[in-house]
């Protein structure tokens, strides 16, 4: 079997963990556009991503790698998303479950991209460990009853790792769909 | 004998020096840039994470003029270490309607020179550089 190559477009408001998750989960060595925050958003956090995040994740004695692109949070960074999104197989949007002020803006974004891309999301939902509280606000923020959804802890690795099967699943259950379409 | 050139702009280091003057807002020299240089037609500043700061009075108001600015240098900083660098000293973007000139100010904020591609690039970089300190906004 031939290798496989899979595009994952990361994104979510600002400071939803993005970075976190490429930066944690990367086999190789992530690339990021970190810089310091000024005004309002220093606040938030420190640091905030101005171009992308890239980081790789193959999966061990297969031939599937995943290529994540991590974009900008922010509304001005926005054709950042629009350059990174082409060929995408698989949105992972990332939610903070506690920056509740987040939630409006970030359905009307995931509900957009996913028309425009046509392509199956997964839900990470950071900070939070309920799967019952995650799938809830996915829902609300537009996911499909059958889009995955996770619950977990971006500064955690291991969490991090958790988002990633979810998106080789999804992908998984995508390809098989395709099939029987073909059939 | 002159004294030595500054060491290219790179990065543009902040002097040290004390000023004892208010220095010039940030727009007054963009404008003054823009209508000293020949072939200048405008110019913008912008902080590293994206926000405008000032711009010339010919360059149009554009939230993601400054937000474009900011993810090309962040970029291109991670250019700067494919190509076995450390810093970047600048950014050209030359392309059929003139050029732009992108320079780091500081370690916050970012200076973008919008001008015909014959500028005379000494000249734009020996004007800015002589106001690196007022640009940079830090209390010197």
């Amino acid at each position: 079997m031939s290798a496989q190559t899979f595009k994952i477009l990361v994104t979510g408001p600002f400071a939803a963990g993005k970075t976190s998750m490429i930066q944690s989960v990367s086999q190789t060595q992530a690339i990021s556009t970190d810089v310091v925050t000024s005004g309002e958003e220093s606040d938030v956090k420190s640091h905030t991503t101005v171009a992308m995040d890239f980081g790789t994740y193959c999966l061990d004695g297969d031939d599937t790698r995943l290529l994540l692109f991590g974009t900008p949070g922010q509304a001005r960074f926005r054709f950042m998303t629009n350059i990174l999104k082409g060929d995408v197989d698989v949105v992972a949007f990332v939610i903070d479950a506690e920056a509740t002020e987040t939630h409006a803006v970030a359905g009307v974004e995931l509900r957009a991209l996913l028309r425009d891309l046509r392509v199956p999301a997964v839900v990470a939902v950071n900070r939070c460990d309920d799967i019952t509280i995650a799938r809830r606000l996915a829902r609300s923020l537009g996911a499909l009853d059958g889009e995955a959804v996770v619950p977990c802890q971006l500064i955690d690795p291991d969490s991090g790792r958790e988002v990633v099967v979810e998106i080789l699943l999804t992908l998984l259950a995508s390809m098989e769909s395709t099939k029987v379409e073909v059939a | 004998m002159p004294p030595p050139a500054p060491s290219a702009i790179p990065s543009l280091p902040i002097p040290s020096t004390v000023s004892a003057v208010t220095p010039p807002n940030p727009t007054d020299i963009l404008d003054e840039l823009v209508d000293t240089i020949d072939g200048v037609r405008s110019a913008i500043l912008a902080s590293i994470d994206g926000f405008g700061l000032a711009r010339s009075s010919s360059m149009s108001d554009e939230a993601s003029h400054p937000a474009m600015l900011a993810a090309a240098i962040g970029l291109a900083r991670q250019l700067v270490l494919m190509g076995g660098g450390e810093q970047l000293r600048q950014l050209v973007v030359d392309h059929d309607g003139g050029l732009m000139l992108v320079w780091p100010i500081g370690n916050e904020r970012v200076l973008a020179v919008l001008a015909v591609t014959a500028v005379e690039q000494r000249r734009v970089r020996a004007f800015v550089q002589a106001r690196v300190g007022s640009l940079a906004g830090t209390p010197a």
